[in-house]
């Protein structure tokens, strides 16, 4: 009876295991999404509405996901405050801050983070167009995570269980 | 103005160097940026230089230059890095900034095929003007814009350039929409094409125009008269600088629609408005009611005089 609650306890923790993997996996394409829709949504608030970026951060911080709106408000806030703040300062530091404990590779959060650097261009189209690079190169990303989450899903829940069974076999 | 609206103009790494002219925020009139060239700064009439250490200096000094890249940051920081957002002022060479400052830009044009302005590159001269909002300049002439009805007259300024004609106009906005003893508040609508008068930025008034007015910011005067008869049902409508016929047709559409009528034209006489030719015939159809004449005598803007319709003076 006390071996096979072993057995049980080893193959759930073992796939346990492979589960959490799976999540941080999905997770990771989730925030890829996401981020793609906050990029989306800005390059669309500069053709068709030609906010301004605290403005946009004022829209984002009442569309996007509840992880991110906060961020947003105290960029929009600051900029509001008009105490002569830079944007591109106060947009990395909050980015920075929020992307901290999400799971997303460095460059991925890079993407987010620098987005500043290409602003500054003298028309809305060519605004636009410039963040449709760092658009472009997260889709891509995304593209490629989901793919390898379908692939590794599977194989992470095989060598998991696999894990399990050859663990148990070597306690018994 | 307070010394912190002069720093927070400039980004964070710059604002050392222009602390001791913000100093002097109260007396800043201009700020030029031009590029290869040490900054100028117009104060209280004259003209003084920013040397390496930001101290104000009363010639040139050598090595103080404006780099290409500091114009660029500059002009970025003022957008608040959407540029973009300013295509429409920029292209007409100007933006109105936080505070209801206004920075005329120069560089080199980009033309469309039909040889309109398209855009402005290499933007390599700045010249910050301060906006200096001086409430109560048109207390003097108020019981002369009404009639003894408390009902608001057609009135026309009439004034050179640089004699206070839209800190005057602003004035007398405010003091119509608020109301004053000689009438109370009205509606008051104001096209802007320049932002000039309410200084709008990003939509909003950064110069108290008073609680019933409504600004139309950006838009060419024509097409904003016909805009905010129809959308804003104003009881009187203000506008800058009538300068072509168009202006006047609008006006008198407006005048026809029940609004009392507050415009400046650039003159420095009525007798010379009436040479004009699109004004010739709005003084003899007797459009306004009232003509305020502006001057400038010893350095000091005041009211040269006042006339009725028929163009007799009501004040001296």
């Amino acid at each position: 009876m006390l071996k096979l609650a072993g057995i049980l306890c080893i193959l759930a923790g073992c796939i346990g295991l492979g589960g959490s993997k799976i999540r941080e996996e999905r997770c990771r394409v989730e925030h890829l999404r996401e981020l793609i829709r906050i990029i989306k949504r800005i390059q669309n608030e500069i053709s068709y509405g030609k906010h301004t970026l605290p403005e946009i951060c004022h829209i984002l911080s009442e569309y996007s996901d509840v992880l991110y709106q906060p961020h947003f408000r105290i960029i929009y806030e600051q900029m509001e405050q008009g105490n002569g703040i830079c944007l591109a300062q106060v947009w990395q530091q909050e980015m920075e801050q929020c992307l901290k404990e999400i799971p997303l590779l460095k460059e991925e959060k890079y993407i987010l983070i620098n987005l500043p650097r290409n602003l500054g261009m003298p028309e809305e189209k060519q605004q636009a167009e410039s963040i449709g690079q760092s658009l472009d190169l997260l889709m891509r990303r995304c593209r490629q995570a989901e793919d390898a989450y379908d692939n590794k899903s599977r194989m992470i829940f095989s060598v998991s269980l696999l894990a399990g069974i050859f663990l148990t076999i070597l306690l018994l | 103005m307070r010394q912190e609206e002069v720093l927070y103009m400039f980004p964070e790494s710059m604002r050392s160097q222009w602390e001791c002219t913000a100093k002097q925020a109260d007396k800043l009139q201009e700020i030029r940026l031009r590029v290869n060239v040490p900054a100028a700064v117009l104060i209280n009439n004259r003209e003084w230089f920013l040397d390496t250490e930001g101290r104000l200096v009363d010639m040139p000094p050598h090595g103080a230059q404006n780099r290409p890249e500091e114009l660029e940051q500059i002009l970025k920081h003022l957008c608040q890095y959407s540029v973009y957002a300013f295509a429409d002022e920029i292209r007409q060479g100007f933006l109105t900034i936080q505070g209801g400052h206004r920075v005329g830009l120069s560089g080199q044009v980009i033309l469309e095929g039909d040889g309109k302005v398209r855009n402005l590159k290499y933007i390599r001269y700045l010249n910050i003007r301060m906006a200096h909002e001086i409430k109560g300049v048109s207390d003097v002439i108020l019981p002369h814009l009404y009639n003894k009805s408390g009902q608001v007259l057609n009135t026309l300024l009439i004034s050179p350039p640089g004699c206070g004609k839209t800190t005057m106009l602003r004035d007398m906005i405010r003091n119509l929409s608020d109301g004053t003893k000689y009438g109370k508040g009205v509606n008051v609508s104001v096209v802007d094409e320049r932002s000039e008068i309410a200084g709008s930025y990003l939509g909003v008034a950064q110069n108290d125009v008073g609680i019933r007015t409504d600004v139309l910011d950006g838009c060419p005067k024509r097409e904003g008269m016909m805009m905010l008869i129809r959308a804003m049902a104003p009881q009187v409508l203000a506008v800058d600088e009538l300068g072509n016929e168009d202006d006047i047709q609008a006006l008198r559409m407006a005048s026809g629609c029940g609004c009392k009528l507050i415009a400046t034209v650039h003159g420095g006489s009525l007798e010379e408005i009436k040479h004009k030719k699109y004004m010739r015939n709005v003084i003899e159809d007797g459009l306004f009611d009232r003509y305020l004449v502006l001057t400038k005598r010893n350095g000091r803007c005041e009211v040269e005089g006042i006339y009725d319709g028929e163009g007799e003076r009501c004040l001296n």
